[in-house]
């Protein structure tokens, strides 16, 4: 579903993100892990196409990520949840219905907004949102057009306990449908029950990429490492 | 996928839901009920006057260089020559964008063109434009309602010649940034836009030093009608000369030149830019803080204009309690400029004021020109202490936690402040008085003066800001808060100045009545100011 090859990003002559390559197989939930600034979030904006890639290539379904029809296959949450102001929550449904070109729109924007506990507020308009509901809102509108792959940038952060639990459940729904996920977050606890395999990131590089059994197998044979000290460990300065 | 359709659609939504804002608070009315009043009454006392103006025009000077004219018309031209030319240097420093940081995360990841979208967006900004240049027709249309008679005509061509001006200015930047990104002559660029402005300052200093009087040649080309040719700036003028020569030929062919000019920088973005989302990335974001700060809703951040951010220092301390404010208030300053107390923008201004007394002094300038740029400084300075209120310490927890007393907290916050308006002061008017030979009383009054109106600005908006709670209370009482300052404080010193120099026609004694009334004025408003910090409280953002 996705290829990412020998991607390399460079900002003022320093690599944000130096020559990784990973590929996600389709239904496959993946964790992208590590510390700030590892490059978790300047990997995510080069595949959506929001940021420039310095080198590499980037596939999504086959087609190049930059091209209409691999953006029709992807819905991208993003860390810092920006909505228009201007537009109440049901008008972004709708906006993004049109974007997406997604037919007979209203009952699943109906479903989604009353799982995340938005329907009471679908006529409030986006600059009288909270830090929380903008997010919830952002999550609404990625899912909105059905897509085959969805890319989380630090999805957590903001909600409200019940609205992580609700994610954490979507995360499996979505699994259960077939749906592709690569998830950015700090949270490691949040993605170890659901992720197949894990990324995890340091200095723009790859430095570990596994199946979560896998890791899990390396942490308990090792010296009883969990999975947060697995990641300490490989992430820890020389 | 029809993109111009979607985004018609968006904003027409919130376009709606603006309008339903001001319905539901319709308060927000008030203001542009005043306006409206005001141009009506404007406009009806103008209609009312016009006739017996006509009859006043002044035939004999027919022929002779009007000298006021035009350094008038060489003034504006001026203004925007410096303005544009400051734009287009802006565009190699960093990007434009026409995008909220909503379009990012939303519209940009869509199945849509970038391209479609950076058409309707370009195309969309000339909204604000042609609604800033409407209001500023209809305000001026109101004041020259009885000097000039404008038919419909003339409204459009200066209409259209405003609101061009500033609307090519952002796709020329978005240009610039583009042929940057693309083909890395950011240098070059540079270098053109610096040799273009130099160019233009000859077109200045040139016939200014050829004339008898500089003042009187200086816009001399500047003003002539070959200068209409000038990209832009020449075309708006040319445009808007319809208002005084009536060719509506002429004025039609800047008007096409304009259609030419953007037709081909929009097909050079759009052959350029290429996947431009990463170029308005971070002028998105910058534009989003700026407003969230506009709102109160993001902290103001005091790294603006930083000339020296990656400065190690190693300073001592400077002492315990409120001290600690004074030294990093001084560790701050040390960053932002070249020197904590000397800055190399205020040192560019004493060097202003300093050139200015001394072409006064070689009668190439008036010397009220210097007196002029003194009392702006002083309105400068007022402006500044209103935005220190705004920023730094006082938004900081540790303002309210530091074990000190508040007249000491408040004193250390603007001690820096006090000092380096000290020193600019002196180090603009102690070189200007000997080389001008002015009044050695303004070594004293000027450098008070500035004390004075930055205190002032200090205390207008610390004590609303402070003494009143969110709301109501500091929506209404703010502005009869202010209003009376000014009412009360200011305009009588400005009366009284004012009177005073009229009637000894000497510049030194206006100055000493406004420094006088400014001193009572700050030293009440201290009072007030230390008397109210107290209530200070941390307010989460």
């Amino acid at each position: 579903m996705l290829t990412v090859t020998q991607l390399t990003k460079v900002y003022n002559k320093q690599a944000a993100v130096h020559d990784i390559s990973f590929d996600l197989a389709g239904g496959e939930v993946v964790g992208l892990l590590g510390p700030n600034g590892a490059g978790k979030s300047t990997t995510m904006k080069c595949i959506v196409g929001l940021i420039r890639k310095t080198a590499g290539e980037i596939t999504i379904g086959g087609h190049d990520h930059l091209s209409v029809e691999a953006k029709r296959l992807f819905s991208y949450i993003p860390e810092t949840p920006y909505v228009y102001d201007l537009l109440t929550i049901w008008e972004h449904m709708q906006f993004i219905a049109q974007a997406y070109g997604v037919k007979d729109w209203k009952p699943k924007a109906l479903e989604l907004l009353e799982l995340y506990e938005l329907d009471d507020k679908q006529k409030k308009l986006g600059r009288d949102l909270s830090k929380g509901m903008r997010q919830k809102v952002s999550i609404c509108c990625a899912l909105l057009p059905d897509p085959q792959l969805l890319f989380f940038d630090e999805p957590m952060i903001g909600l409200d306990p019940k609205a992580i639990k609700n994610t954490k459940n979507l995360f499996k729904n979505l699994k259960e449908q077939g749906k592709t996920i690569l998830v950015s977050t700090h949270l490691i606890e949040g993605i170890e029950s659901i992720a197949d395999r894990i990324l995890i990131m340091k200095d723009g590089q790859i430095i570990g990429n596994d199946t979560i059994a896998n890791l899990r197998l390396q942490a308990e044979t090792g010296s009883g490492l969990s999975l947060e000290d697995l990641f300490l460990e490989l992430t820890k300065d020389e | 996928m029809n993109e111009f359709r979607l985004l018609l659609k968006k904003d027409f939504l919130i376009f709606v839901n603006n309008l339903l804002l001001i319905f539901r608070n319709p308060l927000r009315l008030i203001p542009y009920g005043i306006a409206v009043g005001y141009f009506v009454f404007m406009y009806s006392k103008g209609i009312a006057g016009s006739e017996q103006v006509t009859s006043q025009v002044n035939m004999d000077a027919a022929g002779e260089v009007d000298v006021t004219q035009q350094n008038i018309i060489g003034g504006l031209t001026l203004v925007a020559l410096i303005f544009f030319i400051f734009q287009l240097y802006r565009a190699t420093k960093n990007n434009i964008t026409f995008f909220k940081m909503a379009d990012v995360n939303l519209l940009f990841p869509a199945p849509v063109k970038p391209e479609n979208i950076l058409i309707y967006y370009m195309a969309r900004s000339i909204l604000p434009a042609l609604g800033g240049s409407l209001f500023f027709l209809v305000y001026s249309g109101g004041q020259l309602a009885n000097e000039f008679s404008v038919d419909f005509v003339g409204a459009m061509f200066l209409l259209l010649g405003f609101t061009l001006y500033f609307f090519l200015i952002f796709p020329l930047r978005f240009l610039i940034y583009t042929l940057h990104t693309r083909f890395g002559i950011l240098e070059q660029l540079r270098v053109g836009v610096l040799v273009l402005g130099v160019l233009l300052s000859s077109l200045i200093l040139i016939p200014g030093f050829m004339a008898p009087v500089f003042w009187e040649g200086m816009f001399a080309w500047i003003t002539s009608p070959w200068f209409n040719l000038f990209p832009v700036v020449g075309w708006s003028r040319g445009m808007m000369s319809y208002f005084l020569e009536g060719n509506w030929i002429l004025s039609s062919t800047y008007l096409l030149l304009y259609g030419i000019t953007y037709y081909a920088v929009v097909k050079l973005v759009i052959q350029y830019s290429g996947h431009y989302y990463e170029d308005v990335l971070e002028a998105t974001q910058n534009n989003e803080d700026r407003l969230e700060k506009a709102k109160g809703t993001k902290e103001v951040t005091e790294d603006a204009y930083s000339l020296n951010a990656k400065k190690q220092l190693a300073l001592p301390e400077f002492g315990l309690g409120a001290k600690a404010l004074y030294w990093r208030n001084y560790v701050q300053s040390s960053r932002q400029d070249l020197h904590p107390l000397i800055g190399l923008y205020t040192s560019g201004m004493a060097v202003l004021g300093i050139v200015l007394a001394g072409l006064g002094h070689f009668d190439w300038f008036s010397h009220q020109v210097l007196y002029f740029y003194l009392l702006f400084l002083i309105f400068f300075y007022f402006m500044a202490g209103i935005g220190r209120a705004n920023i730094g310490d006082l938004k900081k927890p540790w303002f309210i936690l530091i074990p000190a007393s508040w007249s000491s907290k408040l004193w250390n916050m603007i001690k820096l402040d006090l000092l380096q308006t000290l020193i600019f002061g002196l180090l603009l008017i102690v070189p200007s008085v000997l080389i001008g030979d002015y009044n050695f009383w303004l070594i004293l009054l000027f450098p008070l003066g500035l004390i004075f109106a930055y205190v002032i600005g200090l205390g207008v908006n610390l004590i609303p800001q402070v003494g009143l709670d969110e709301g109501w209370d500091r929506i209404l009482i703010k502005p009869l808060m202010i209003g009376g300052i000014v009412v009360f404080g200011i305009v009588p010193t400005l009366f009284f100045s004012g009177l005073l120099f009229g009637v000894t026609g000497k510049f030194v004694f206006g100055l000493g009545a406004a420094v006088l009334g400014l001193g009572f004025l700050a030293a009440i408003l201290t009072h007030v100011t230390l008397d109210i910090l107290k209530r200070l409280e941390f307010k989460e953002l």
